[in-house]
């Protein structure tokens, strides 16, 4: 065999270059964003001040903080609860019809494909109250101008809805790429039965491709959790602070406001809730949708 | 008739789809070649009798559109190659390499990193950079990107590495080729196809990244298109035609390579889709 295959040197000399930047911008901020969550540092000054739990217990009482939990928590239920149905009724169209499947396919994938900063100005200017797209076609219906993004009652609405637009196509592709792998004597063969579309897409299909949906899941609850450039692009987190995220409340403190130690302690309280909702979902949810096999 | 009425019902609901799709894009586009406010407001769903490019003229140049389009390009070119460059030595070493236990543990740890969710990093990234005294210069994206990208591009190369034939090694060495010749020689081409999907994915997250480039370059003229976008809309806030030019700049690009490449995205981007 090749000796220059079995070389130490030339190993660590190939692994090296990427295992630092890994190590520089993956380990190396973990701990260090655990390290300042624990001080009040300013993220500028010398003198690097350790406050115990002070931050951690400060966040806990901020209702600001917990508008922006309940807000990553919309992100989630939005799309749990209204993308999911919607991902899977389309996708289960989208493999039934014959024609035009390529088109669909590509079309409704391409939003998210694009910058969330320009899909969000884009949305921005169809939210527009006086001339945007959205209340020029409800004035056509007689309904007066909504003030989507300046209203608080319908902000938070207006940002899930342009975040929907955006991601549906991507997972429907996925889901899509499961449903077109399924074997097609499974379907055949019922159609022969005499079963209608509508009972193979329920009762063959649906059951098939439950992996896969509880990836999609997971992928959204992901998503959700790290959502922040659409918010800063649409509302900045106002009307007062109604949409603020984690991510966008974290990045307020630490960078406009100085609070470098406070914003840690956010990004620390962003990682433990995210580990603590994929462990629930995977212990209550996922462990019940096991691989199917056929 | 009651058959043919089932087989259109689908494509009601997806034609529907589309048009949700597609209509938003189609108002900027008619938009941006409208003279003012007045005019979008007016007529709003369709072209207007008279063409006005103005808007393109005014984003481009005066805006400086142009410049965050190149300066985006560049960062996005560089660091997507490097990153596969890295990437690929880290994968040979760890698929090709007589080194399997460390490998292993290498290759795990790396792994971990498509885990973290990157946004919580955000902040002792942004220390180190200026650690680094970088900040404010195009490094500051270049460096975080290349390792923003380490974790997919290792999982996706060597997973085809490993897919190629052991006798690859032994054809080398016949050759007489040490481990730098048969990575260049051997390895590199015949993984080029993976190597495109991974350019592409790599590429498109650079571009369209957002938050590190809003907040680690305060130079306005080193700013990437998505950032640049958004001050333009800052400052245009009243001119809608205006606006929507500087929209169709950014959009049009990706559409032409979704146009070319849509099977290779499709299949990249999903495949990238298990970071999340």
């Amino acid at each position: 065999m090749n000796k220059a295959l079995r070389s130490p040197t030339i190993f660590l000399l190939f692994i090296l270059p990427a295992l630092i930047l890994f190590v520089m911008f993956f380990i190396y901020p973990i701990f260090s964003s655990i390290y300042y969550s624990f001080t009040s540092w300013n993220g500028v000054s010398t003198h690097v001040k350790g406050i115990g739990l002070d931050n951690y217990t400060k966040a806990l009482e901020q209702k600001r903080f917990w508008v922006s939990v309940q807000n990553n928590g919309w992100f989630i239920v939005f799309s749990v609860f209204i993308q999911v149905p919607l991902i899977v009724l389309f996708s289960l169209l989208i493999a039934h019809v014959k024609k035009l499947k390529g088109l669909y396919k590509t079309t409704v994938f391409l939003p998210s494909i694009m910058s969330t900063a320009v899909i969000g100005i884009l949305w921005g200017f169809i939210y527009e109250p006086d001339i945007g797209l959205l209340n020029q076609i409800l004035g056509t219906f007689g309904i007066q101008p909504i003030y989507w993004l300046s209203d608080e009652r319908f902000a938070m609405l207006s940002i899930l809805i342009t975040n929907a637009w955006q991601w549906t196509g991507f997972y429907i592709v996925m889901v899509l790429a499961a449903i077109l792998s399924i074997p097609g004597e499974l379907d055949e063969a019922a159609a022969i039965d005499g079963a209608t579309a509508f009972q193979r897409a329920t009762q063959i299909t649906l059951p098939l491709i439950r992996p896969i949906i509880s990836v999609v899941i997971m992928l959204s609850i992901a998503g959700a959790m790290k959502a922040a450039d659409i918010v800063l692009v649409m509302t900045k987190g106002g009307p007062a602070g109604s949409t603020e995220v984690m991510a966008t409340y974290m990045i307020k403190y630490a960078i406009t406001n100085f609070k470098y130690g406070y914003g840690n302690t956010i990004a620390v309280l962003i990682f433990i809730f995210t580990v603590i909702i994929t462990v629930l979902y995977q212990l209550l949810i996922a462990r019940r949708n096991e691989r199917i096999e056929y | 008739m009651a058959h043919t009425w089932k087989k259109g019902l689908p494509h009601f609901f997806l034609l529907l789809y589309l048009v949700v799709i597609l209509f938003p894009f189609l108002f900027v586009l008619f938009s941006s070649v409208k003279p003012d406010n007045n005019a979008i407001a007016l007529n709003p769903f369709g072209i207007p009798h008279k063409l006005v490019f103005q808007n393109y003229v005014e984003a481009w140049v005066n805006a400086k559109i142009s410049t965050y389009f190149f300066n985006s390009l560049y960062i996005s070119i560089l660091s997507s190659v490097v990153s596969i460059l890295l990437g690929a030595m880290f994968a040979f070493a760890v698929t090709r390499m007589r080194y399997g236990r460390v490998a292993a543990a290498l290759f795990g740890l790396v792994l971990v990193g498509m885990l973290i969710p990157n946004n919580a990093l955000m902040l002792p990234i942004y220390t180190l950079v200026r650690k680094l005294h970088i900040l404010d210069t195009h490094w500051a994206l270049i460096i975080p990107y290349v390792a923003n990208a380490i974790p997919f591009t290792i999982i996706i190369l060597a997973a085809f590495m490993r897919s190629l034939p052991s006798e690859i090694e032994e054809a080398a060495v016949m050759d007489g080729l040490r481990s730098g010749g048969i990575f260049a020689r051997m390895i590199v081409p015949l993984t080029v196809p993976a190597m495109v999907t991974v350019f592409i994915v790599n590429f498109l997250g650079n571009w369209n990244e957002f938050l590190l480039a809003n907040y680690f370059l305060s130079n306005d003229d080193l700013r990437t298109l998505p950032v640049g976008m958004v001050q333009f809309r800052d400052q245009y806030q009243m001119n809608y035609a205006q606006m929507s030019a500087g929209i169709v700049f950014s959009v049009v690009p990706v559409i032409v390579i979704y146009a070319i490449l849509q099977e290779k995205i499709i299949e990249g981007v999903t495949a990238g889709s298990v970071k999340g």
